[in-house]
């Protein structure tokens, strides 16, 4: 079945494609690259990495070898044997945040985290951590003063997401990496909305740990993702077994990236996973950026004024105005604020109804509700029934943006009350 | 395996470094070959390189060149061999 675009309510099957607006899910499409690099290792490459000394297995080290130096050049990480591969971002998350966090130790993070870090946080408050939540203003943005105030002499870990999966608000890492590294509390980054679409640069924001997801901004396919791991204090992994080194020897490897990656990579997966970073580095992070600022752009200039619509989010809680400023314009200087992610909800209609017209009746793709993250939604005010969230990328058109609000107006018309 | 690897003569790389893991052998291939220092990948001699199934056969006489560049591009090796091909 294919859902097609519609001009009048019904449906009709076979009509040209969908409007995906789920980018904060997972990325779609991805490049052409990232297919044919995965194609290539399947029928010409295959091989295990560093398992064995003939051609096909070196072949596999080198394209693992090559999307970790691609990946340590978009992170600004020296040593690139310090990024291990993980089948996704919650898998990263656990790996630094159970290793991090010491036994009576305090552990802090924010309201607007996803549950990857939340549940976490809550199973360790179980077994005896002190757990603090900083508290996110309604845009979702989390202050480095207000993080400061929580630290104490025994604070052992501060986890903060760089980008809200619910608002896309961005956070000041720099400014809250210097307090952290001034206090001497490791701090690690929930990268997973952010690789690809913001800015990193790991030296300069003073992060020590960054967790990443390798299916959304870095335009790989579902199955990776991957952890920096930036100095000593995170040595336990969350696994341990066979690594093709030291293989005379019953104790895990105590060297990088070995020491967190047991077992067989997903070759296939990091092999597309370098093509998508390859693909972002070319075409700039930074260019990324401010692609989908101008899209924002579109939507906040038609949805801003309109009455119906309740927006979230850092362009339009911190007083952007569309015939004022830029909201969410981004150039090579000034920081980024916003991801390319838009919660919203269409007065006195729910989400829930709202996201399944869209899809219905127009083909558009967007996920409703909660989206894992309870504590970021009752954070900006939209608990229990949360937003309909619109999410583009790198290959949304303007003229998608436009199709989409063309929508919005005829359900918030057709629907009212 | 061949004595010629892509023109190079192996007999003439009387060096081997070894490694522990095949991470740090690829990139030490990398970092040589961009500072157009031969280097070929090959299958890790048993008897010096049990850690590890890859080591980089290089020019034994360059090794201190070599030890210093691995170090500077963060290359963690094990050791430098001479190991002449048989």
């Amino acid at each position: 079945m294919v859902y097609g675009v519609r001009k009048d309510r019904g449906f009709e099957r076979g009509i040209v494609k969908t409007l995906y607006f789920d980018n904060a899910a997972t990325s779609w499409p991805k490049p052409k690259s990232t297919l044919k690099s995965m194609s290539s290792f399947f029928l010409k490459g295959g091989g295990n990495p560093g398992r064995s000394g003939h051609g096909r297995s070196i072949g596999a080290a080198r394209i693992v070898v090559q999307t970790r130096e691609l990946l340590a050049r978009l992170l600004n990480v020296r040593d690139s044997s310090r990024i291990v591969f993980t089948k996704n971002a919650t898998e990263a998350l656990n790996i630094a945040i159970y290793g991090l966090a010491e036994e009576r130790g305090h552990i802090v993070t924010s309201s607007m985290e996803h549950n990857s870090v939340m549940r976490p946080f809550t199973d360790l408050q179980t077994r005896g951590r002190e757990v603090s939540v900083v508290k996110a203003d309604s845009s979702g943005t989390v202050s480095a003063d207000d993080v400061a105030r929580e630290l104490k002499k025994n604070t052992s870990l501060v986890v903060l997401t760089h980008a809200s999966n619910v608002t896309g608000a961005v956070n000041d890492i720099a400014a809250i990496g210097r307090i952290c590294r001034e206090r001497g509390v490791p701090l690690l980054i929930d990268a997973a909305q952010s690789a690809g679409c913001v800015p990193i640069d790991v030296q300069a924001m003073c992060v020590d740990f960054l967790a990443f997801s390798g299916h959304k901004g870095l335009l790989g396919p579902q199955g990776t993702g991957g952890l920096y791991i930036g100095d000593e204090r995170l040595n336990e992994p969350l696994m341990r077994g066979g690594t093709g080194s030291l293989s005379d020897r019953e104790e895990q490897p105590d060297f990088f990236p070995d020491r967190f990656e047991s077992g067989t990579l997903n070759v296939i997966g990091i092999t597309g996973l370098g093509a998508g970073v390859e693909y972002v580095l070319n075409r700039g992070v930074s260019n990324i950026a401010a692609y989908d600022a101008g899209l924002m752009q579109l939507f906040l200039r038609e949805l801003c004024k309109d009455r119906r619509y309740r927006l979230y989010g850092p362009c339009i809680e911190h007083g952007a105005h569309p015939e004022r400023s830029e909201p969410g314009t981004h150039n090579g200087d000034s920081p980024v604020r916003q991801t390319g992610v838009l919660s919203m909800n269409i007065e006195g209609q729910s989400p829930s109804r709202v996201g399944q017209l869209l899809d219905r009746d127009y083909g558009i793709q967007t996920r409703i509700g909660l989206h894992c993250a309870p504590s970021a939604h009752r954070t900006i005010g939209t608990f229990p029934d949360g937003t309909v969230r619109l999410s583009w990328g790198l290959f949304t058109t303007e003229r998608d943006v436009r199709q989409v609000l063309r929508a919005l107006h005829a359900i918030a018309e057709k629907e009212s009350p | 395996m061949s004595r010629r690897s892509k023109h190079i003569d192996l007999r003439t790389l009387e060096g081997v470094i070894t490694f522990f893991g095949s991470h740090h052998a690829i990139r030490a291939e990398g970092v040589l070959k961009r500072q157009e220092i031969s280097a070929v990948l090959i299958p890790g001699p048993r008897e010096i390189s049990p850690n590890c199934g890859v080591a980089v056969r290089f020019d034994f006489n360059r090794r201190e060149e070599v030890r210093a560049l691995l170090q500077e591009h963060m290359v963690h090796f094990e050791d430098i061999h001479h190991y002449p091909e048989c």
